[in-house]
């Protein structure tokens, strides 16, 4: 019995491939047959019946060029109407420095020490700590170190200069960009956000020009990312030949929160330093060395359903201390932000087979029973790689689920949680790091970055890469990179 | 023959792709204002003179030359006694800010503006495709642009940013996302909402610098509708010809001279350095360098140009002789190119600078210091203030220019021109009192109530019950 439907799955499996390749390659299937027909008629005609035909077309040279005319025209209409493509050069990730790192035994520690009158809010750390899929050399800043923390403006600042001063940094100098010729500058930081701005802090660091538009978001949750390269391409449609300098980073020093609410006390558990910094550009002549290429941004925002909107919330518990409390129903939450977002992101990236598929599915839910079961298009037919946001081990468990991905999909956002933490909205570029550092990214191949964040939103950025990437780059996996991938317990034994 | 015909078609091809792309690729692109609505926070939130004193009394850091120092910045920043202040603060709260209070603050105002705003436009929220929010001093998370979103049900695919600390100029920062938006998508609604936070920002401490805020920052905001679609131009109240921004950050005294940070006992406030006013001034010649030759019409410019080099003849010959004597009125008219000025309500000494420089004449000023005078500096808001004056004064007809200037932390100048595309009628937030501005000249009413201070003696002085009781 094993052996026949064994058989008949690898038979349907072959069945289902030819039907993906045929559908997918319509196009060239008929004008390859179009073709054949064509040069066998040529064949068999023979040159001197060519000459004859041409000479019998007694076409005129002002027609010849009236229609030279159009075709050119035409071209050149469409040429100039397509939107500017926009090239990401290159990324750069913050390395925390060894000594920043709170391995699980100082964190229960100062726990501990810190929560000495509530015993019950200890345990609930190390539960969490325990599941949390985080390992031992996640890294938190100086401030937060000390017992009790108590951070101060000037704390928040230094830690928000190092982390991004040091991206910035190491971005420039892998790209050879002077930040003279930066002409888009954003900034993006959810809980920190200093008057002066950090964009502007940027500003002053690098002595950009004085025409640069600067832009500084914030509050926009771990789903921030996507939000500002979304309007570095609008504007870099609108400035022609221009750069963008997206950051991407959360401070963790102002947020930790020092009061005894369980809810609350979860993202202490998970939230780690990180800073993401991302070179975009229109340029033609930067385009061609360039790693990415911009292909779409989807964003999903559920802030009109007041679960949604309350599900991630920064508020004050009863001792007037601010955190952030995240809701029981995070999960249920985050996959229906997620269908919202598949709604609109599948018809532009799923290859025709999927579609069809969908739509049959669909129309037959409608028409014949509506009792079928919806058919979840495969994303994998549309991407090789996900880098889905490491919210946390649950997100990328429900993720990996509904999306039907396999542990090698999952596993850059696995290692990136357990490796650097919760880095908030710098987390997809860690997850990009990882998979160029294990060299598993080829010219061509397309890459979706899911983000989730307070709002609650969901939002997709999907990207090509340009050309062939080496994995000897000097990114922020590049000293350990051979110690990945590791296995992460269900439950470590604290 | 044929090659010439050829050559021939080269401009013919581009003359055929420019009318094509005006044509038929959308090539109205502008961005127009539907509708905008300065916020005015209810009359108990009011800050006069004697609540000026208890709030001040109540500051236990504070001694008699802190006092004396307070009375002589309040008096010549130009306030009244009408403006607004934060709930907290008048309560007695303002040690112990909590989010509930930053938040209601926020509530009050969203559901003032952008309620009326959207009820007299007739646009509903799940029509708005663009949402821009900017207050520049308070960052919660979900922001207020969730906020925005979720008590009016707008729909999923909405671009909402939420900039912070981008001080006093965001508005127009705001103002620039949506036009870059605009060129690159059809048909959209933006609803840009502009305002600061008071309540978790109000000093405690004694460190003059930082006190100074306190004096003159107070409660306001204004929510705006923007539109590109060229329906709405019959509609729309005005047009955006251009904007420009310069960013100083890259020198470091213009980084530097207005910063939030701890004070010498770590009490949070935001200081303004006594080289504002130069790194004011010379982001406002870059800014003004920049936008000169986009607004003003080239007869100006030419003159502008035509004195300069005069001017340098002149002063070759000055140095030789010693006698030269100035070319007259070399500073070049912006009033050639703009008819009405909104000027940045940063405080009397930036409407006077911005006077001097410009060489505008107190009825182009009166907006600004009337504005300054209701409703005090409402940081990014103010412009819109200045704007609703002008409109209820009714001095905006069809086809004027409105420039607008402000500056900001960073230290950022940006400024834009409006054109007026019907006339108005200023129906808004200034219509009740109207009448009663221009404010003349009378006793400043702070120096009435507390004159008396400033005879004062460190060494005699014994803190009275009241302020205000002498």
């Amino acid at each position: 019995m094993p052996t026949t439907m064994h058989r008949s799955s690898s038979k349907l499996k072959l069945l289902k491939l030819a039907y993906q390749y045929v559908v997918n390659n319509v196009m060239t299937l008929i004008l390859t047959l179009g073709m054949v027909a064509v040069s066998m008629h040529l064949y068999r005609a023979g040159p001197e019946e060519l000459v004859a035909m041409v000479q019998s077309l007694n076409v005129s040279s002002v027609q010849v060029l009236t229609s030279t005319f159009l075709v050119v025209f035409v071209a050149t209409v469409y040429l100039m109407s397509k939107p500017r493509t926009v090239y990401m050069v290159d990324y750069a990730c913050f390395k925390p420095p060894f000594t920043f790192r709170v391995p699980f035994a100082t964190f229960m520690e100062h726990s501990r020490l810190i929560l000495k009158d509530n015993p019950k809010s200890v345990d609930f750390q190390m539960m969490i700590l325990e599941r949390s899929g985080l390992g031992e050399e996640t890294c938190l800043p100086p401030a937060i170190q000390y017992i009790p923390p108590n951070p101060t403006m000037a704390d928040a600042r230094a830690e928000a200069e190092q982390v991004i001063f040091s991206a910035v940094d190491d971005l420039l100098k892998k790209t050879g960009v002077s930040p003279k010729e930066i002409d888009i500058l954003i900034v993006n930081c959810s809980l920190f956000s200093p008057t002066p701005s950090l964009s502007a802090m940027v500003v002053n660091k690098y002595k950009m020009r004085s025409n640069v538009k600067s832009f500084n978001l914030a509050g926009m949750g771990c789903s921030c990312s996507p939000i500002s390269i979304d309007l570095a391409r609008d504007l870099l449609q609108t400035h022609p030949n221009s750069n963008a300098l997206v950051i991407s980073t959360e401070i963790i020093t102002p947020n930790y929160y020092q009061g005894k609410e369980r809810a609350m006390l979860l993202p202490n558990c998970l939230f780690r330093m990180g800073c993401a910094a991302i070179l975009l550009t229109n340029k033609r002549r930067l385009g061609s060395r360039s790693k990415y290429r911009l292909l779409h941004i989807v964003r999903t925002h559920r802030g009109s359903d007041d679960k949604s909107y309350r599900c991630v919330f920064e508020e004050e518990d009863r001792d007037g201390k601010v955190g952030i409390s995240l809701s029981k129903e995070l999960m249920r939450i985050a996959g229906d932000a997620l269908k919202s977002n598949i709604t609109t992101i599948g018809p532009l990236v799923l290859p025709a087979s999927e579609q069809l598929l969908f739509l049959a599915s669909l129309i037959g839910r409608k028409i014949i029973n509506p009792k079928w079961k919806p058919y979840i298009p495969d994303f994998k037919q549309a991407f090789n790689h996900f880098c889905i946001h490491a919210g946390g081990r649950a997100v990328i468990d429900e993720l990996q689920k509904s999306l039907d991905l396999s542990a090698e999909h999952v596993e850059a956002s696995r290692m990136t949680l357990h490796r650097f933490g919760n880095t908030s909205s710098s987390s997809l570029w860690y997850e990009l790091s990882y998979i160029e550092a294990k060299g598993r990214m080829r010219r061509g191949n397309r890459v979706w970055m899911i983000a989730f964040g307070s709002g609650f939103k969901c939002n997709s950025a999907v990207w090509a890469c340009n050309r062939n990437i080496s994995g000897r780059d000097d990114g922020p996996w590049a000293d350990f990179i051979d110690r990945y991938p590791v296995h992460i317990p269900e439950i470590v034994k604290l | 023959m044929g090659f010439f015909i050829l050559l021939c078609l080269v401009p013919l091809l581009y003359l055929f792709t420019t009318i094509w792309k005006r044509a038929f690729t959308g090539g109205d692109k502008s961005c127009y204002i539907l509708d905008y609505e300065c916020h005015k926070p209810s009359d108990d939130r009011m800050i006069s003179t004697d609540i000026s004193g208890d709030i001040i009394m109540r500051n236990k850091n504070l001694g008699l030359n802190e006092y004396k120092f307070l009375l002589k910045a309040i008096v010549n920043s130009g306030i009244g006694e009408q403006t607004y202040g934060p709930r907290n603060v008048l309560e007695g709260r303002e040690e112990c800010p909590t989010l509930d209070d930053s938040l209601e603050e926020m509530d009050d105002f969203f559901n003032d503006s952008i309620e009326k705003l959207l009820k007299r436009s007739g646009v509903s929220p799940q029509e708005i495709d663009i949402l821009v929010v900017n207050v520049s001093m308070l960052a919660v998370s979900p922001s207020l642009t969730s906020r925005i979103i979720n008590h009016y049900k707008m729909r999923e695919d909405i671009r909402s940013f939420n900039l912070t600390g981008m001080g006093c100029s965001a508005s127009l920062i705001s103002v620039d996302i949506v036009r870059n938006l605009f060129k690159a998508n059809k048909n959209q609604y933006a609803l840009v909402v502009t305002s600061e936070s008071l309540t978790p920002n109000w000093y405690t401490g004694n460190d003059r610098s930082m006190i100074l805020a306190n004096c003159l920052f107070r409660s306001g905001g204004c929510a705006m509708l923007l539109t590109n679609k060229a329906a709405m131009r019959k509609k729309a109240m005005f047009r955006l010809n251009c904007l420009v921004r310069t960013h100083h950050g890259g020198r470091d005294e213009a980084y530097g001279c207005c910063m939030q940070r701890d004070d010498a006992e770590g009490r949070l406030g935001f200081y303004l350095g006594k080289d504002l006013p130069k790194a004011a001034t010379r982001a406002f010649v870059d800014n003004l360098r920049v936008l000169a030759p986009k607004i003003l019409p080239v007869t100006e410019l030419l003159r502008f140009m035509w004195i300069r080099v005069l001017k340098r003849l002149n002063f070759g010959a000055a140095k030789k002789g010693g006698a030269g004597g100035a070319v007259g009125g070399a500073a070049i008219d912006f009033r050639t190119g703009v008819d009405h000025f909104c000027i940045h309500t940063g405080g009397k000494a930036v409407i006077d600078g911005i006077g001097t420089n410009l060489g505008l004449s107190e009825y182009d000023l009166e907006p600004a210091r009337m504005t300054l005078h209701r409703f005090g500096n409402t940081s990014a808001s103010s412009l819109w203030y200045v704007l609703s004056y002008m409109e209820a004064k009714k001095r905006l007809q069809k086809g004027d220019r409105v420039l607008m200037i402000s500056f900001g932390a960073g230290f950022k100048c940006n400024s834009c021109l409006w054109e007026v595309m019907r006339d108005l009628e200023g129906n808004n937030v200034w219509k009740e009192f109207i009448d009663n501005y221009p404010v003349k000249k009378i006793v400043n009413p702070y120096l009435e109530k507390f004159g008396w201070i400033n005879s004062e003696e460190e060494s005699t002085f014994k803190m009275p019950e009241s302020l205000s009781h002498k």
